[in-house]
């Protein structure tokens, strides 16, 4: 345990209260760094609210969408797929995520841009409709990004679920819409839970999607952090932002937690297999 | 002079010129053929290429840039004659670069610094006073001292001049019944009207605040807080209307997707090239110019081949070949020398002197000064 | 049902399908196709950098992955006999390590690292008599490998302490009182039960750090990761050689994945 305990020390605890430190300093004259203490940059906090607030908007749905979508195709996969094709097509799922999501987004570029479906759309007489640098360029790249994230936890659920009490309840004479909201969507709770989770805390601290299909325009505090450090030069404010991100975090998701785990059973893991 | 080097004409030229670039003839064929060896020996310019075949650089030096900034085949030439392969990385502000110095560990041997930029980086102490005699191609009397003088600091050399330009727009005119865009004043008004979504601008707070400011008459360089106030509530307004906030905008303007950009001189001219409908001007109220350098960082990991790509980039026929592909003008008389009449009176690189005498160099205080920086990054997170 | 699943993975493959036809693209515009030829595999292929950064993005996921689940292994293991207060400061510390954003990781280990090393390198210039040969400090491998491996270890620890709660205690036991030694029962009864969860949490560590951008654009110093090189080609503007390198990628990670699912179930069959 001591190497993990040292690791966690080191590499968490240490860097973390650095910035917690250095979120009371103030900007060096050429940019930076410069030791002091005031509040300035958590009172100053108010000047980066879009990000905030685009973030706290923009990763609720994008984590619905994400769950909306996957949710038929896990139910798809592991009750309705065949046994044959099941392990297959699981494995076409995860096959996407093997690629680089840079280079997955940077096909999006192309695919939303002016020559792609634009221009289809133009095509079709619906004028010009753009797509590219647009808060909507941005939940697409972020349902392809994370779909197979979603897919896999509710598919394990479901596949745990004991396929007689289907067969039962169909004997039963229940229509199937009644047997999917009583027997089929509860005992999926968990999965859903765990896949709403780990695309959320993504989403969270999300720069790569925004940076690449916003054009600039749609600002994750993400993007915000990273402009304060590569840009702006700005280390203490941008570890305030740093601090008020974690924050954030934990509030919405100890809530998240404490709301879910009623739910799915009082399991604390995340069920990641 | 023997018959072949006396007279070659302008289409020959070029065609000499893209067969050397596709690597169909060689450098010493081309430059007999085409008289620029010659003229280059006359001119003092020492083809040190042997010498840097002899010297051994290692095998790599990695160079910070701009976007469309160089011509690959120049670096597959130093290559060619160095063993070095050339790892370039692109940037789209000083600021980027800054940063990025001032972390520390970039692993950079040579960078592009910005006139206004060369003073600050002197007085942290992250670039080194260039060892000259490692930079033979370097002729001090060859260079524009308007574009050349800022690389030195108290008398020492800390940066030599690549190239200089102007920062203007490009207005893709078939979607302006042919006109062109040609003040700072319409370019933001026709952003939130006609071209809404439609607008590039830099991801560089020197370019995008200093041409809001010009919009109200102000200077380009003002760090004035009711002058930058003004500039960040225009900014604010017109940011819904654009398109996107960024330095390479040139995939957008080439697909139709982005009609006006905040464009700098190459640029502009790559784009024309390319596509006669975009045409690029200045702004009437003022504006930007500027030139670039090469600068070595303190602790290059590769220093001996950062002066060697120095060396040869600033050869004046290899110094041709890149001004001819980036499209921004030289200041070096050797490389000028060299070009044709009609490529030294092109408008888009020597633009008219009552448009140049508007235009205001950037000031140092401009990159360091928090107001700004502020200000830019509260327009991208609005 | 099923033409909702295949409109899924229509979403799902047709920008793949996009990314793999300009990689045997002809001309050098990565939106254009221009006919077809294998060219850019070659450049790919026979680029210094590009082969530079695969290697250094190997090395830094196989070491940070293998020593995330040794470490994290044991650290579960060992959590089995903690209680109270130790083990709450522990879970709590799994807890942010997995819940706080890697751009804050990234940017949290670089300042301190930075600020660390301006204590720590004018002391080695003092230790070391000559300013010229003392070893200095700095990013790189071992920044890339140390960040990486924390959230790889964090999940190990996550996926192998669940399998341990699903394992059947009865077993140790048995094996303790028919005499078999701590260790023999280890490795005999303990091991076996939980290896799958070992092998998810190395798998998922390896390719988290293989894929990871974020971290690695803060703490690489002068190194480059293939995911790194991949965003400055994309800012350098793109040809088919991207394309390229990310078919290979995905293909070998197929051919992978196909393997590692083809022994899993021969593993199946023979138990």
């Amino acid at each position: 345990m001591f190497p993990a305990t040292a690791w966690f020390v080191a590499m968490l605890v240490l860097p973390l209260i650095v910035v917690f430190v250095f979120s009371f300093g103030e900007r060096g004259p050429a940019g930076g760094y410069v030791p002091a203490f005031s509040f300035a940059n958590f009172l100053n906090l108010g000047a980066r609210w879009a990000a905030f607030k685009n973030t706290m908007v923009l990763a609720p749905i994008g984590t619905i969408a994400c769950l909306f979508i996957a949710y038929p195709l896990a139910y798809f996969l592991a009750v309705r797929a065949s046994a044959k094709w099941q392990t297959m097509l699981l494995i076409l799922v995860i096959v996407p995520f093997w690629t680089s999501i840079l280079i997955r987004s940077y096909a999006w570029i192309f695919l939303l841009g002016g020559k792609g479906l634009p221009n289809v759309f133009a095509a079709l007489g619906l004028g010009h409709i753009q797509l590219i640098n647009t808060p909507f360029a941005v939940l697409v790249g972020i349902v392809y990004g994370y779909l197979p994230l979603m897919v896999f936890p509710i598919y394990v659920s479901l596949e745990r679920l004991d396929k007689r009490l289907l067969e039962a309840a169909s004997d039963l004479g229940a229509p199937p819409l009644n047997t999917f909201l009583s027997v089929t969507l509860p005992l999926s709770m968990p999965g859903v839970a765990t896949g709403c989770m780990l695309v959320f805390i993504l989403l969270m601290g999300e720069f790569l999607i925004p940076a690449m299909l916003g054009g600039g325009k749609v600002f994750f505090v993400g993007n915000a952090l990273v402009d304060l450090f590569v840009q702006s030069r700005n280390w203490a404010f941008g570890s305030a932002v740093a601090v008020a991100l974690v924050l954030v975090m934990l509030v919405t998701v100890t809530a998240y937690m404490r709301f879910t785990r009623r739910w799915s059973g009082g399991r604390d893991d995340i069920s990641l297999m | 002079m023997s018959d072949r080097n006396d007279f070659i004409s302008r289409t020959k030229f070029m065609e000499e010129l893209m067969r050397y670039k596709k690597g169909s003839v060689s450098r010493r064929h081309f430059l007999g053929v085409t008289g620029l060896g010659l003229a280059t020996s006359v001119l003092g310019a020492t083809l040190s290429r042997q010498a840097m075949a002899q010297a051994n650089i290692g095998d790599r030096v990695v160079i910070a840039s701009w976007p469309n900034y160089h011509d690959p085949a120049d670096f597959e030439s130093f290559k060619a004659a160095t063993g070095a392969a050339v790892d370039l990385n692109v940037f789209g502000s000083n600021e980027e670069m800054l940063a990025k110095l001032q972390a520390g560990g970039t692993g950079w041997d040579v960078f592009v610094p910005t006139n206004y930029t060369i003073t600050t980086y002197v007085e942290l102490g992250l670039i080194e006073p260039l060892d000259m005699s490692k930079i033979p191609n370097y002729d001090a009397n060859a260079f524009d001292p308007r574009f050349a003088g800022p690389g030195t600091v108290d008398g020492k050399i800390y940066a030599v001049s690549k190239d200089w330009g102007t920062t203007g727009m490009a207005t893709n005119t078939a979607n302006n019944n042919s006109k062109a865009v040609t003040s700072w004043k319409e370019f933001w008004d026709i952003t939130q009207g006609a071209f809404s979504g439609r607008t590039t601008v830099h991801d560089y707070q020197l370019t995008t605040i200093g041409n809001a400011l010009k919009y109200f008459g102000y200077s380009f360089n003002s760090v004035d807080p009711k002058e930058l106030a003004d500039a960040e509530k225009l900014l604010l307004d017109v940011k819904p209307h654009l398109f996107a906030i960024t330095s390479d905008y040139q995939p957008a303007m080439r697909n139709g997707d982005a009609w006006l950009a905040m464009c700098w001189t190459g640029d502009g001219k790559q784009l024309n090239r390319d596509m006669p409908e975009i045409e690029y001007t200045l702004g009437k109220e003022g504006g930007e110019i500027w030139s670039d350098f090469y600068a070595v960082p303190i602790g290059a990991p590769h220093r001996d081949a950062a002066y060697a790509l120095i060396n040869y980039l600033l050869d004046p026929a290899i110094n041709m070949k890149e001004t001819l592909f980036h499209g921004q003008p030289v200041a070096d008389a050797r490389v000028n020398a060299m070009l044709t009449p009609e490529r030294l009176a092109d408008p888009i690189l020597y633009p008219a002197a009552e448009l140049l005498n508007a235009l205001e160099f950037g000031a140092a205080e401009t990159l360091t000064n928090p107001d700004r920086a502020e200000l830019m990054a509260r327009f991208k997170s609005a | 049902m099923r033409l909702y699943a295949l409109a899924v993975y229509l979403f799902l493959y047709v920008p793949i399908g996009i990314i793999v036809l300009f990689s045997f693209n002809a001309g050098k515009a990565a939106s254009q196709l221009q006919g077809l030829s294998v060219q850019w595999y070659g450049k790919a292929l026979s680029n210094t950098f590009v082969v530079e950064a695969f290697q250094t993005s190997l090395i830094v996921a196989l070491t940070s992955s293998v020593l995330a689940t040794v470490f994290g292994t044991m650290a579960a293991l060992a959590l089995q006999g903690v209680k109270g207060k130790t083990r709450a400061l522990f879970d709590a510390m799994i807890y942010i390590a997995v819940m706080v954003p890697g751009i804050v990781i990234g940017i949290a280990t670089l300042i301190a690292m930075v600020t660390l090393f301006d204590v720590l390198n004018p002391m080695l210039k003092l230790i070391f008599a000559s300013a010229e040969t003392a070893p200095q400090l700095g990013l790189g491998y071992g920044s890339l490998i140390a960040a990486h491996g924390l959230f790889s270890m964090s999940l190990v620890i996550i996926i192998v302490r669940a399998r341990i709660a699903g394992m059947d205690r009865s077993l140790i036991e048995a094996s303790a009182d028919l005499g078999a030694t701590p260790f023999g029962t280890f490795r005999q009864v303990t091991l076996p039960q939980i290896f799958p969860g070992i092998l998810a949490g190395a798998l998922l560590a390896f390719t988290f750090s293989f894929d990871d951008f974020i971290i690695a654009f803060f703490v690489a110093g002068s190194n480059t990761t293939l995911p790194i090189y991949v965003f400055s080609s994309i800012r350098r503007g793109v040809t088919p050689e991207i394309n390229a390198i990310g078919s290979m990628v995905l293909a070998v990670s197929l051919c992978l994945l196909i393997t590692a699912q083809s022994i899993l179930r021969r593993g199946a069959a023979k138990s």
